[in-house]
């Protein structure tokens, strides 16, 4: 093996590194390099980044494209090495970041073009949150006034999550926004009353868009179509990309969409050099548009192909169980379905072999996979948690694996699941960390308490906190306030009327009472009380006003948030929030205050109800509890997982989403072609086998899998990943 | 195949021997199922469990090769498979039958404040001012919410929705009154449903249906999945069971249906009716079977029953009601078999002839139970009533008589007790300085110690010192100097043990106190963490998370005080919960020697005890349709003496078969009703009777205002068994 830098590579992954980095058409510039997860390429990517500027290649010319920000963390850490070679920063990116930079860049460019309504004025760009607030006002009264969506059995932001995604899938996908009830109705041989559902889809769909237009409002689909329909041909932007970035690295190239798939078709043409990486067996991203299938098209336009087939990461035996199962999972010769589909939709997931570095296939084959797997089963599901705590404290205790090796991974995890697991880790003071909080932000208390406050701060907002909220607000505001004496507080001086909620002095109580309380506590209070009286009459938007409560009173000595971290950032992310919410809209005419407006929306769950980033500190070396699709796209390999819920059919199970298909609005599917049980029954095969083969791919030693006959619910399971464990046990 | 089986002749064995013999002999390719469909949740595990024995035998591992479900379990696995099909999320839920009751509550009494034209319609016409104030305060609601609900659950199971049911309506020439309210409810009841992203029971079964129909490949996937359906309990198979079965069948599966029409008990006001499977076993293409002998009784008991078998077909007063029970009579098991009936005891048999009030029947039950478990503690013992409130009075009585009990009731102690604990706990948590409520907290944390008589004693004196701690935050947060629990008197020998041992609880309660600041699942996964160690308690702690969280989801405004309410809601027994309690688990009478269990008529069904009590056999909660008789579902308020419930579902019927014949009656589906109700009464009480191995005790009680009589078959029997035995 050779170093660059701090890289150890083999021979190939050399090759690789050091192909050609040449002009515009030098032959073997361009470079298509697929493979199995675990064979190295990223590594090889990263490599070739270095070797890149070592080069002498301007680092502004270099553009690193991944389709999720996660999956170019590799390249993000290489670059803040100590020892990386010098000069500027690349730019890592996505194509919906590029889109997003580039309306920014060139709106005067096309606002007028793509139909805004006000095309002098700057674009507001939506995020999830304030493109969910939008779409509530439009579509909202549709199901309120119109009765739309009557026969479908679904929950309001899961609704409007729909159809915002059903635009995104035009966008990615690249057909028209207007074509979406059509392409579902042609799919659909179900119950005729779906059709009508479509079409209300469809127009909710539109009168998004068109709302957006009037408001310069661009949602993510907006961003894209914009982008990919407009800016991409206009030849300004397109040249000024182009000779902007003169050397590609796309990575993970298979779980980017087709539009995406198409302008780096286009762009292939005229760089400088491209390394374009594709994970065989992987398409995670599929639900989102992801065209691994498309993919391959890049490798026609480069002249260089390379693949790596040994893995890095997996022990021989670890192999052997992936190759076994990965037989399990094949349907029987007379499977149960009768009927193949025609042309299979998911990317095949004919299974590449398991093949390790420094071992040749024939030994593989004759180990015993059952070796590196373990089990055990139980009736109810907290046993099988407890089952899995006591086997990762053994882990850790005495086998010496480390935390941070070890994840714990479920199809989905409820918060319920998440949070007796992580209780029951703590307890065995084994550090625990999740990809996401234990809580939506409006649950956290921080939170609580500063929407409590800011209704308190407003009292002719007519919003009127039960006295539980606003003794929890004074059991978090005032340090060493402990939950009776909040009460006892809040009982008295709490005191809405007339509609309007109204705090009352300390002095103003029973001695006696006061005396319970305690006067330091009640000092506290006052100050407090003092501080939102004066602050009552101010005019100031909600985010400044939150800003001074926390700077003026709740970080300061005596006050709950003095010293805590956790609760700061908490409070910063609030904040931003109420921001972000304001740029956008404050254009809008509100028939009441914007801050108000802000509450009920957190109330109503569509403002602050995401886990958009984590905001507690997690330790870098503990155990990971994630859904399985998760840690997949965070590509990182370990020595032990957990798979929770194995008889769940959760494994089995895709996304259903009754005003969407993410498969019939792909690009594989034909227009007019239906969507049958034997697409369906394939699909989900396919899904599983390559969700737990590429589960396989990431472990090193052993995997440890819990059973119960109840689910979460109590109800009964039969999962068809068990029945293929069972063979697997046979076949052994 | 077809198979009427009577009372105690081994159906689950010979189904479950021949589920295990199919899966054992290989005719199952590798992804095959045998497909168990039973009727209730506590026959699902007997079941496998069987299963699982015998496969032990064949050698092979259990768990593999079958499916055993309700028609519930088995709608779930179907929609579960294609939610898209039928118009749901992946993430939808199923409500519960109580929150089900309390959305179709709020629907009904919403469309009752704006409509008077259905009590105007309705109402007798002879109450007074004073009355018609009280009905329509209180029992007209309650009537009309019985009424929507019969009428929802109908149309359901017709696969009518409330938009063609409206249709209908709207082209039908007259105004169908109870129907139009039906209606409307039903469409405002599914909107809230739709609106929470969730489907009742009853949706599931439609759903699963109209899966199957709609996609003829999805229908042939799981047809090639199951090719042999066993179906236990099918004289209770509901219209829809016998239609999606029929569907997984298809025209080359194997079906195999074992019932017995004369155990068929779940008719009133479903679709489930013995003509099904009487009707499946005369099918000329169908192999009829009886298993007429059974091992369980003694003779003088098999006697009984046959003897009510032989007066119903033969000298049942009504005429209609000739059918309810019929052949196969009970035979004994042939000479040799390995599990022979017990010897014969005719003494044992005993009728209370003095009907008796209420409450002294129970007192008169206690003193008989009591001294039969002292006298035969090697034995079992139950005590079967009609409805669930009796058996809780009946409980109740003999826990204060120290009685060794068991509850099998609606819900099973388990389930009331985890749920009861943790709401007491969410009580004082939403109440801090409530020393009252702490001391409640403290006697659910020592719950285990209430048994045992010396811990029970310290418990009681320890919580009554709670109770009267003057201030509790000097308890569990004291400022310096102010600690109540240093100012106990220290003299006494006991006290730096208590003071420990309360400081302890002072711990956990200062964690609790903060842990309200997390959203609901997390605190009730953190109490249930702290209270609970057995496995089903902390099941159910996470389920009953899961069930918050939902409910304060749905209900935003919700604090600590509703939430508790919630959760004492389902303590007290009105909630359902599949899964974890021991009933739902396969309750074995076996465990329980020495003690008495009090349970349903229904609930009691494939279960077996030594000696068998059925009390409150009187012609109100066993009538026989006859002129005299009176019926709980025909109020008295309601005009006609109608029985509202079966008037409108015949309306329903009537207009869905075809609106242009019509074919409708008022009163007679109320008196067709009657019938239907004596009917499985009647056979309610066959089952109660071939329950007993060795002996039986009929009671009867005079009612509330002391005039119901003995009910015609428990006369007709007891004249019989004198008339037999002098």
């Amino acid at each position: 093996m050779e170093t660059i830098t701090a890289y150890a590579l083999t021979p190939e992954q050399l090759d690789v590194v050091q192909m050609p980095l040449g002009g515009p058409k030098a032959a073997g510039s361009r470079i298509y390099l697929e493979g199995p997860a675990g064979t190295g390429k990223t590594t090889a990517g990263v490599a070739r980044l270095y070797h890149m500027l070592a080069a002498g290649i301007p680092a502004d010319q270099v553009l690193v494209l991944t389709p999720q920000r996660t999956l170019a963390q590799p390249y993000v850490d290489a670059l803040r090495r100590p020892d990386r070679p010098s000069g500027g920063e690349p730019t890592i990116a996505t194509v919906g970041g590029l889109a997003r930079r580039m309306v920014d860049l060139f709106w005067p460019l096309v606002a007028q073009d793509a139909g805004f309504g006000d095309p002098d004025a700057r674009p507001s760009f939506l995020t999830l949150e304030t493109a969910q607030y939008h779409i509530a006002r439009v579509v909202g009264p549709l199901v309120d006034r119109e009765g739309y969506f009557e026969s479908v059995t679904i929950d309001r932001h899961r609704l409007y999550g729909q159809i915002l995604d059903n635009l995104n899938k035009s966008a990615v996908v690249g057909f028209a926004a207007t074509e979406i009830s059509d392409r579902l109705k042609g799919a659909w041989m179900g119950e005729q009353s779906q059709a009508r559902v479509y079409d209300q889809a469809q127009a909710c769909a539109t009168a998004f868009r068109a709302y957006c237009l009037q408001h310069n409002l661009l949602d993510f689909s907006l961003q894209m179509a914009i982008f990919a329909e407009h800016l991409w041909q206009e030849p300004l932007c397109r040249d000024y990309l182009t000779s902007s970035y003169t050397h590609l690295i796309v990575d993970n190239v298979e779980e980017d969409t087709p539009v995406a798939h198409d302008i780096l078709i286009e762009w292939l043409g005229t760089a400088h050099s491209a390394l374009v990486i594709l994970d065989q067996g992987a398409g995670y991203r599929s639900f989102l548009g992801a065209d691994p299938k498309g993919a391959r098209m890049l490798g026609d336009l480069c002249d260089v192909h390379v693949t790596f087939t040994q893995s890095f990461v997996i022990s021989p035996t670890m192999a052997a169980l992936g190759d076994t199962l990965s037989r399990a999972l094949r349907p029987s010769p007379a499977g149960t379905h009768a009927v193949a589909p025609a042309d299979p939709v998911a990317e095949d997931v004919e299974p590449q072999p398991f093949s390790v570095v420094g071992t040749d296939d024939a030994s593989v084959a004759t180990l015993d996979p059952t070796e590196v797997l373990h089990f055990a089963s139980h009736r109810f599901h907290p046993q099988m948690l407890d089952w899995v705590a006591a086997e990762v404290h053994r882990l850790i205790d005495q086998a010496g694996v480390t935390p941070g090796e070890i994840v714990v991974l479920a199809p989905f995890l409820t918060d319920a699941l998440r949070y007796s697991l992580a209780y029951r880790l703590e307890q065995l003071d084994i550090p625990v960390r999740s990809h996401r909080p234990s809580r939506a932000l409006r649950d956290e208390p921080a939170t609580q308490t500063l929407l409590t406050f800011a209704a308190l701060i407003h009292p002719s907002w007519g919003i009127v906190p039960s006295k539980y909220d606003v003794a929890y607000a004074l059991m978090v505001a005032i340090t060493g306030m402990d939950l009776i004496r909040a009460q006892l507080l809040a009982e008295i001086v709490y005191r809405p009327h007339a509609g309007e909620p109204e705090l009352t002095s300390f002095h103003a109580i029973r001695p006696e009472i006061q005396e319970r309380i305690t006067f330091m506590y009640g000092e506290r209070y006052e100050a407090l009380r003092t501080w939102i009286g004066a602050c009552s009459c101010d005019a100031a938007p909600l985010d400044h006003v939150l800003a001074r409560l926390f700077g003026e009173v709740l970080s300061q000595p005596g006050f709950g948030f003095h010293g805590d971290s956790d609760a700061g950032r908490i409070v910063a992310m609030v904040i931003e929030s109420v921001r972000k919410f304001r740029w956008v809209v404050q254009d809008l005419a509100l028939d009441r205050a914007l801050g108000h407006e802000y509450l009920a929306m957190v109330k109503e769950g569509v403002i602050a109800a995401q886990y958009l980033q984590p905001w507690q500190e997690e330790p870098k070396d503990a155990v990971l509890l994630a859904p399985a699709y998760t840690f997949l796209l965070a590509n990182r390999p370990v020595d032990v997982q957990f798979w929770l819920n194995v008889g769940g059919q959760g494994w089995w199970e895709r996304l259903y989403q009754p005003l969407t298909h993410p498969y019939v609005l792909s690009r594989r599917w034909a227009p007019g072609r239906l969507w049958t049980d034997a697409e369906e029954f394939a699909l989900r095969q396919e899904t599983m086998a390559r969700l737990v083969l590429g589960l396989i791919r990431r472990c090193r030693h052993s995997l440890y899998l819990g059973l119960s006959d109840l689910s979460e619910q109590g109800y009964e399971q039969e999962g068809v990943l068990l029945r293929a464990f069972q063979r697997v046990l046979r076949r052994a | 195949m077809g198979v009427s089986a009577v009372p105690g002749s081994g159906k689950t064995w010979t189904l479950s021997s021949l589920a295990a013999k199919i899966v054992a002999e290989g005719a199952l390719r590798d992804e095959q199922e045998v497909l168990i469909v039973t009727l209730v949740n506590s026959a699902v595990d007997n079941f496998a469990g069987r299963v699982a024995g015998f496969l032990r035998t064949y050698g092979l591992l259990p768990g593999i090769g079958y499916r055993v479900r309700t028609l519930h379990g088995l709608a779930h696995d179907i929609v579960r498979e294609r939610p898209g099909l039928v118009g749901l999320s992946d993430e939808f839920t199923i409500v519960d039958d109580r929150v089900s009751a309390e959305i179709m509550r709020d629907a009904a009494l919403a469309w009752l404040r704006s409509h008077t034209d259905l009590e105007d319609a309705y109402l007798a016409s002879e109450l007074d001012e004073d009355q018609l104030g009280r009905v329509r305060a209180n029992q007209w609601p309650d009537l009309v919410v019985g009424v929507a609900t019969a009428i929802t659950r109908q149309a359901k199971d017709l696969q009518v929705t409330p938009a063609v049911l409206r249709y209908r309506l709207d082209a039908f020439p007259q105004r169908l009154l109870l129907l139009e309210m039906g209606c409307a409810v039903y469409a405002d009841y599914q909107r809230a449903l739709a609106y929470r992203g969730a489907v009742d029971f009853d949706d599931l079964i439609r759903l699963a249906l109209q899966a199957l129909r709609l996609d003829p490949a999805f229908l042939e996937r799981l047809r090639q999945r199951w090719p042999y359906v066993l179906e236990d309990e099918a004289q209770d198979s509901s219209h829809l069971q016998e239609v999606i079965l029929r569907e997984l069948v298809g025209p080359h599966g194997n079906w195999v249906r074992v019932g017995d029409p004369n155990q068929a008990i779940y008719e009133t006001f479903t679709t489930a009716n013995p003509r099904y499977l009487r009707e499946f076993l005369d099918a000329p293409d169908v192999l009829a079977l009886d298993l007429p002998n059974s091992g369980r009784s003694m003779q003088s008991v098999i006697d009984l029953a046959n003897a009510l078998i032989t007066w119903t077909t033969e000298e049942h007063p009504v005429q209609g009601l000739r059918s309810a029970l019929g052949e196969p009579y009970i035979e004994p098991a042939p000479r040799g078999d390995p599990q022979p009936n017990p010897p014969d005891d005719p003494d044992q048999i005993r009728f209370v002839k003095r009907g008796l009030a209420p409450r002294a029947e129970i007192e008169a039950l206690v003193r008989s139970a009591g001294s039969w478990v002292r006298e035969h503690p090697e034995q079992t013992a139950a005590i079967l009533v009609p409805r669930n409130v009796r058996g809780f009075e009946i409980a109740d009585a003999l826990r204060v008589a120290a009685v060794p009990s068991v509850e099998l009731l609606r819900s099973t102690p388990t389930t009331r007790e985890a749920a009861g604990a943790l709401a007491n706990v969410v009580r004082y948590l939403a109440d801090p300085a409530s020393a009252r409520k702490l001391a409640i907290v403290y006697r659910v944390w020592r719950r285990d110690d209430r048994h045992d008589i010396a811990k029970a004693e310290e418990l009681g004196a320890i919580s009554k010192l709670i109770a009267l701690c003057p201030y509790v935050e000097d308890f569990i947060w004291p400022r310096a100097g102010q600690d109540w629990l240093e100012a106990l008197p220290s003299d006494a020998s006991w006290a730096p043990a208590l003071q420990v041992h309360l400081g302890g609880f002072r711990e956990l309660i200062r964690r609790w106190q903060g842990a309200t600041l997390l959203p609901v699942d997390q605190l009730m996964l953190t109490l249930g963490q702290d209270l609970f160690t057995e496995p089903p308690d902390l099941a159910i702690a996470h389920k009953l998370a899961l069930a918050l969280r939902q409910a304060a989801d749905d209900h935003p405004d919700w604090r600590l005080p509703e939430l508790a309410e919630e959760l004492a809601t389902i303590a007290r027994n009105e909630r359902r919960f599949i899964g974890f309690a021991e009933a739902d688990t396969g309750f074995d009478p076996e465990s329980y020697k020495g003690q008495v269990v009090i349970t349903t008529m229904h609930k009691s069904k494939g279960l077996e005890w030594d000696k068998v009590y059925l009390v409150s056999v009187n012609d109100y909660d066993f009538p026989s349709a006859l002129p005299q008789d009176r019926f709980i579902s025909e109020p008295w308020f309601v005009r006609d003496q109608l029985n509202l419930q079966a008037e409108a579902l015949a309306q329903l019927e009537a207009l869905e078969l075809n609106p242009d014949l019509f074919d409708y009656d008022e009163g007679s589906p109320t008196l067709a009703a009657r019938r239907d109700y004596a009917a499985e009464r009647l056979r309610l009480f066959y089952v109660g009777i071939t329950r007993a191995r060795r002996a039986v005790t009929v009671t009867w009680n005079t009612g509330r205002q002391g005039t119901a009589q003995p009910a015609a078959p428990l006369l007709a029997l007891q004249t019989w068994w004198e008339e037999q035995h002098g």
